[in-house]
């Protein structure tokens, strides 16, 4: 498989504060701290490929993508995105690179979607002849074409977002970059959205997309890479990565008891699974247990509730999800 | 560059022409504010005028003797109608950085493969028609008004200081782009800068009323050049050869400030890719 996306120690470190004028022209010493917003990332995206980003707000996702759409020099490291170097070969970058970073801000509202998508033909250095047909089918594409001479500020935000995804295909990109591309949608807009980026794949554009929505990931993406504060903490396909827990069910469980009892009923359950979160609320204990069999827990959870005089309230079985993975790997829910 | 990506920058370069035209077509609003101030700011210096000049003949022999002309109004009209338009490019390159910034579309403009000068002065060119628009207007005020009319040599010739002088206003209005990237607010440089241009390049004086040192500082000023020229060609009746010298330093002048232009931009385009400051606002 050729490569889309080659990365190896990718770092950015911005200044937290500022600097003022003042301290400048009187060449005082930089006391701005450093903050390290990506880690030593490396990738390796192959032509074709679904690959995700998934991470938590604040764990370094969005920085990666902007400094792979060549919006952002990185502090140090080196990519290569297209067959081209990230800093030295920017603009060959962008002529075969679409992107949704920005959302539906990034439109003008005073302008129809065909002038929307006319300026930016332009700008992306489409050529003249080919132009009207490429935005009338980009149109057809996202489902728009009814409303091309509408003005955007007349659109939903789901309108707005396919819009900028049609102005993102304008350069017939081999690499899509999509940055967290179903925030703020409504449930069908975002199914919409997840089943035109698998047309995409199917076409053989390599796609890489962020997103703290485990079920996107897991339906969309090929690879997954997990990052936390800035650093890959995991790479794998979706199935791999689960497998990688060692575990198949995770249980779900809430139990009437005292305070006193919980040590034991920790201890119990704690012997067929693995805990991975309790909370006390109410009186009630509630447990999530990764476990090799659900069939095993659950017995064995009724039996050491009943010998310390407690009561099983509820009971869930769920298979291993990616947010179970991601807990796993950083002690934390992704939304946290 | 190649010569293939000149010609596609040139179609973008209009296409963001276009593009801001039609959007400022959508807020009519503004033409009308465009017909009111070229005639309501000179209109209000003309009285002055009148009023401390009292009619008299010695003051307009003076006021002759000094600016080449004894048409006060077509002196003031054609000086501000210079500064709107001076405004409008002072502002323009800045202002339109600025604005992509706040409505958040600079980030896809910068992830296009366009030249940066698209987005610098494409939208700023369009402010060109609203220079055109005070030009016609300050026109007919002066031929309704004062019975001054510009003839079609005249205008021709206009025009042609202007093309001088348009390197050199986009040059300082690409200038203030670049403070627009560095640090986000380019508003009270831009009013500093005008302030400067109204005190000392003859907005409505001539030039020689100030003290030595201020004509010192004001020949070093492109606007300078820019307003004496127009107001030699279309009031004084002046030939393009007799103002040669002015377009040439005009021209120097522009040059050197393009260069300069181009080097401030390119260093803060790649500070602000540094730090991230393309989406911030």
């Amino acid at each position: 498989m050729s490569v889309a996306i080659e990365a190896s120690g990718l770092v950015k470190d911005f200044e937290k504060g500022r600097r003022t004028i003042w301290e400048r022209l009187r060449r005082e010493p930089d006391q701005r701290e450093t903050f390290r917003a990506v880690d030593g990332v490396d990738l390796h995206v192959g032509e074709g490929e679904v690959f995700g980003i998934l991470g938590p707000n604040g764990a370094g996702k969005t920085t990666t993508m902007r400094m792979l759409a060549t919006l952002l020099e990185p502090t140090s490291g080196k990519a290569t995105v297209i067959g081209h170097d990230l800093v030295t070969e920017s603009r060959e970058i962008r002529r075969r690179l679409g992107a949704v970073l920005s959302g539906e801000r990034s439109l003008y509202w005073k302008l129809t979607a065909r002038e929307n998508l006319e300026y930016f033909a332009a700008l992306y250095h489409v050529p003249a002849r080919e132009t009207r047909s490429r935005i009338i089918e980009l149109l057809e594409v996202v489902h728009l074409t009814d409303r091309a001479d509408d003005y955007v500020e007349k659109f939903s935000t789901g309108m707005r977002q396919r819009l900028v995804l049609a102005r993102a295909l304008l350069p017939d990109p081999t690499l899509l970059l999509l940055d967290e591309p179903t925030v703020g949608l409504d449930p069908q807009a975002a199914r919409d959205l997840r089943e035109r980026v698998l047309k995409l794949r199917d076409d053989g554009r390599t796609v890489l997309l962020t997103t703290h929505y485990m079920e996107e990931a897991d339906q969309l993406c090929d690879r997954i890479a997990i990052v936390d504060h800035g650093r890959i903490v995991a790479l794998d396909t979706p199935e791999g990565l689960k497998r990688n827990l060692r575990a198949t069910d995770v249980v779900r469980l809430e139990i009437q008891a005292t305070e006193q009892a919980e040590p034991s009923l920790l201890r119990r359950i704690g012997a067929d699974g693995s805990i991975t979160r309790t909370d006390r609320e109410a009186g009630s204990l509630r447990l999530t247990v990764h476990c090799s069999s659900a069939r095993t827990l659950v017995p064995l959870a009724i039996d050491a509730a009943r010998a310390e005089s407690a009561e099983v309230r509820h009971i869930e079985v769920l298979p291993v999800s990616l947010e179970d993975v991601f807990i796993s790997l950083t002690g934390r829910a992704l939304r946290e | 560059m190649n010569i293939i990506d000149l010609r596609a920058d040139l179609r973008a370069f209009g296409a963001a022409t276009r593009k801001e035209w039609r959007i400022m077509r959508r807020y009519p609003g503004t033409l009308l504010s465009f017909i009111f101030w070229p005639i309501a700011l000179p209109l209000a210096f003309v009285f002055q005028a009148e009023a401390f000049a009292g009619g008299r003949s010695d003051t307009m022999g003076a006021f002759a003797t000094r600016t080449g002309t004894e048409q006060v109004a077509g002196f003031l009209f054609v000086g501000w109608a210079t500064y709107m338009w001076l405004s409008l490019i002072l502002w323009g390159p800045g202002t339109a950085l600025r604005t992509e910034q706040i409505r958040g579309s600079l980030e896809a403009i910068f992830l296009t493969p366009a030249s940066r000068l698209v987005v610098l002065f494409g939208p700023a060119v369009s402010q060109l028609i609203w220079a055109v628009w005070i030009f016609v207007v300050v026109g007919l005020a002066l031929w309704i008004g004062f019975g001054i009319t510009v003839g079609p040599a005249e205008a021709l010739r206009a025009l042609s200081v202007i093309l001088v002088g348009v390197p050199a206003l986009y040059a300082i209005g690409a200038l203030f782009a670049s403070v627009v990237l560095r640090f986000g607010e380019v508003h009270s440089l831009v009013q500093g800068v005008r302030g400067l241009f109204t005190a000392l390049c003859g907005m409505s004086f001539p030039i020689v009323v100030l003290p030595d040192w201020a004509q010192t500082v004001a020949l070093t000023l492109p606007p300078t050049y820019l307003i004496a020229d127009l107001r030699a060609v279309l009031l004084a009746g002046a030939g393009l050869g007799r103002i040669a010298g002015d377009l040439l330093v005009l021209a120097a002048m522009g040059v050197v400030l393009a260069l300069l232009a181009a080097w401030a931009f390119a260093v803060t385009e790649r500070h602000a890719r540094r730090g991230g400051r393309l989406a911030q606002y």
